[in-house]
């Protein structure tokens, strides 16, 4: 072998050998990144590629009976710029621009500062979109459910409204606040290196989002309330206004307005307008709560049909005070007259008859004083003294509706009772609670009407309608006759306490009338409260025309059988 | 010989369809993410133009059209009833 052969040899030896340890270290290396780096770097992937994401649920649509939405959650977007990302901002600021944002000068100062710089909110996706499509660094998006009310202050005391994070503080969103919200759950998503996102596992948005709660409020009966009511309303330049609608048979609530109003979708600058007078206001009824007398009289037996009262010429001392009533009758009247023409004095002789002890009995099993239970936050449950407190005046007082505080939706109760041959069914708004298809009409959820109790017989209920069908008839209730229905119903003009002389004002008065239709055989009852109307005060004037105006239109919407056809 | 042969092809062949297991769930999986985007997209679009809709019927609007139209309920021998 000579020497250069050898040489050679020695060469591709050294070269095989440095390339068996490159690749032996590179090997090692494998080893140790591989197994002993393993868990580290996994660790920093993991960090990298894997992002866990709440997916917010949709918060459920609240439906009138028909199917209508009254409110409902769409997706809105919050459009942010993070400048360290931000390559050429002139770019991104045309960009914005051609979409319709525009960034203000003020914000370019502040902009540098953060990370996450806020420019455009409740953004429409198809914008957010238009601004995706161009690829941009620097623009991120965050999206978010916000509440909407199509139909603006339409029904706005009933629906409530919801706070910033999207949860019910009013109304319906506040009672159904639970169902209404759904399910928050956590998705884990990874992102790969051009930036597409793969979800772990598939989630069924239906089945996480809020329940939808349909109402038995009907659209067209609750617009009928609320055109007629806000017209007295204004015309009358009125402290408050309230309309309620109900089906005596089940106690259903087919409309609910309570006047001012505000709209949901505007920010509320007085909280006071978000109080709903229908339920959470307290007012002393006025002779709309003498049925409450005369049905406890009637039912325990104490009086007549056909007795007669002597009426005191219009003038009643009762312990040191004077009654009188407005509409003078002379000499002696029947139970029938008394009602008809509302004498408080006749009410007093009737009630004094009765005794303290029935009376407050039968005030409390009409419901007074107690909550109704209606789906609706803020009920408040009246004023009524325990009877052992009672003195002279209370029991004459309160016969005629003075001295006893009532919610509206406590009389329109009542009066249901009286309309349900005796029944007092408890007042409810929601129809159903599930994810029904909005033109579905059966749902597995549908509330049950409840009944709370029989609170008079079916006789002294029959007695009763009449009593109030002939009050409209004949009585001061005239103004609220509708042409080919029978109406049966009582006004109320109630004075009002001054709050500097405590006494009560000869100024301020609650205009209110209750009545049902068809009278014999009712199927809706309509309340009507007017609080300090201007100019004219008295019920008859007041209160019923309006009741007349809503009736007639919703009984020819429900198409209910005409009853006085000449 | 032939056993080995056997052997390895099916070794190269269970490698292969666990790559191509592996790249078609990958796939699967993002064209389930983008259907899932875009199914919630329409499903936005759609809440949005039934509001939309919900809005526009408003009743204090068609009211307030109708008035301005001069509209009038019709009698109700003005109306015939096709069945």
């Amino acid at each position: 072998m000579t020497r250069k052969s050898v040489e050679n040899i020695s060469r591709k030896l050294v070269l095989i050998v440095t390339v068996i340890l490159l690749f032996f270290f590179l090997f090692l290396k494998l080893i140790y990144v591989q197994i002993f780096l393993h868990s580290r770097i996994n660790n920093i992937v993991k960090k990298m590629i894997i992002r866990n994401n709440i997916a917010v649920p949709k918060r459920g649509d609240i439906l009138d009976f028909n199917g209508k939405i009254l409110a409902s959650s769409i997706k809105k977007y919050t459009i942010f710029l993070d400048s360290k990302l931000i390559d050429d901002f002139n770019e991104v600021k045309n960009v914005l621009l051609n979409n319709g944002i525009k960034i203000k000068e003020r914000s370019l100062n502040e902009l540098e500062k953060t990370s996450y710089y806020p420019i455009a909110f409740n953004v429409d996706a198809c914008i957010v979109d238009g601004v995706k499509s161009r690829r941009l660094k620097g623009i991120g998006f965050e999206s978010k459910y916000k509440r909407f009310y199509p139909e603006g202050r339409f029904l706005a005391h009933v629906l409530g409204i919801t706070d910033s994070d999207g949860n019910g503080i009013e109304g319906i969103e506040k009672t159904c606040n639970e169902c209404l919200s759904g399910y928050s759950v956590m998705i884990k998503t990874r992102r790969d290196g051009r930036g597409h996102i793969i979800y772990d596992r598939f989630i069924d948005k239906t089945k996480i989002c809020g329940q939808n709660v349909k109402l038995n409020i009907d659209r067209n009966i609750q617009f009928i309330a609320e055109k007629e009511l806000r017209k007295a309303f204004y015309k009358y330049k009125a402290k408050r206004a309230v309309c309620i609608i109900q089906n005596p048979k089940t106690g259903a609530v087919l409309a609910m307005v309570s006047l001012p109003d505000f709209d949901p979708s505007d920010k509320i600058k007085d909280i006071k307008v978000l109080r709903n007078s229908a339920i959470s206001d307290i007012y002393e009824p006025g002779s709309t709560f003498k049925i409450v007398a005369i049905a406890a009289a009637l039912e325990q037996n104490k009086v007549k049909l056909t007795e007669n009262f002597y009426l005191e010429n219009g003038r009643y001392k009762i312990a040191g005070h004077i009654i009188k009533d407005d509409h003078k009758i002379e000499g002696y009247a029947s139970l029938k007259k008394i009602i008809e023409r509302s004498s408080n004095i006749g009410i007093i002789k009737i009630t004094k008859k009765l005794g303290s002890e029935n009376f407050y009995e039968y005030i409390r099993k009409f419901g007074f004083y107690s909550l109704t239970g209606i789906d609706l936050p803020g009920e408040a449950k009246g004023i009524l003294m325990d009877v052992d407190k009672w003195n002279l005046l209370s029991l004459p007082t309160i016969s005629f509706g003075q001295g006893i505080g009532v919610t509206a939706l406590q009389v329109i109760s009542a009066f249901s009772a009286i309309a349900n041959n005796g029944i007092l069914m408890k007042p409810f708004l929601i129809y159903s609670i599930g994810n029904t298809k909005t033109s579905e009409k059966s749902s597995k959820n549908v509330l049950n009407p409840i009944e709370v109790r029989r609170v008079v017989s079916v006789k002294t209920a029959q007695m009763i309608r009449k009593l109030l069908k002939d009050t409209v008839d004949f009585g001061t209730g005239k103004s609220a006759k509708i042409a080919n229905y029978t109406v049966g119903g009582k006004t109320g003009t109630a004075q009002k306490v001054d709050p500097s002389t405590k006494n009560y004002s000869v100024k301020h008065y609650v205009a209110s009338f209750c009545g049902m239709i068809p009278a014999m055989c009712p199927e809706v009852v309509i309340l009507i409260i007017i609080d300090e109307p201007y100019s004219n005060y008295y019920a008859y004037s007041v209160a019923s025309p309006v009741f007349a105006n809503i009736a007639k239109k919703t009984v020819r919407y429900l198409n209910i059988k005409e009853d006085d056809i000449e | 010989m032939y056993k080995s042969y056997v052997v390895i092809v099916l070794i190269v062949l269970g490698i292969f369809i666990y790559m191509w297991q592996q790249n078609t769930a990958i796939r699967l999986a993002y064209k389930v993410s983008n259907l899932e985007l875009e199914y919630d997209k329409i499903n936005s679009e759609n809440d949005s133009l039934r509001l939309k809709i919900n809005s526009i019927l408003a009743l204090e609007k068609m009211d307030k059209i109708a008035k301005e139209k001069n509209f009038s309920k019709p009698n109700e021998n003005s109306i015939i009833y096709i069945d």
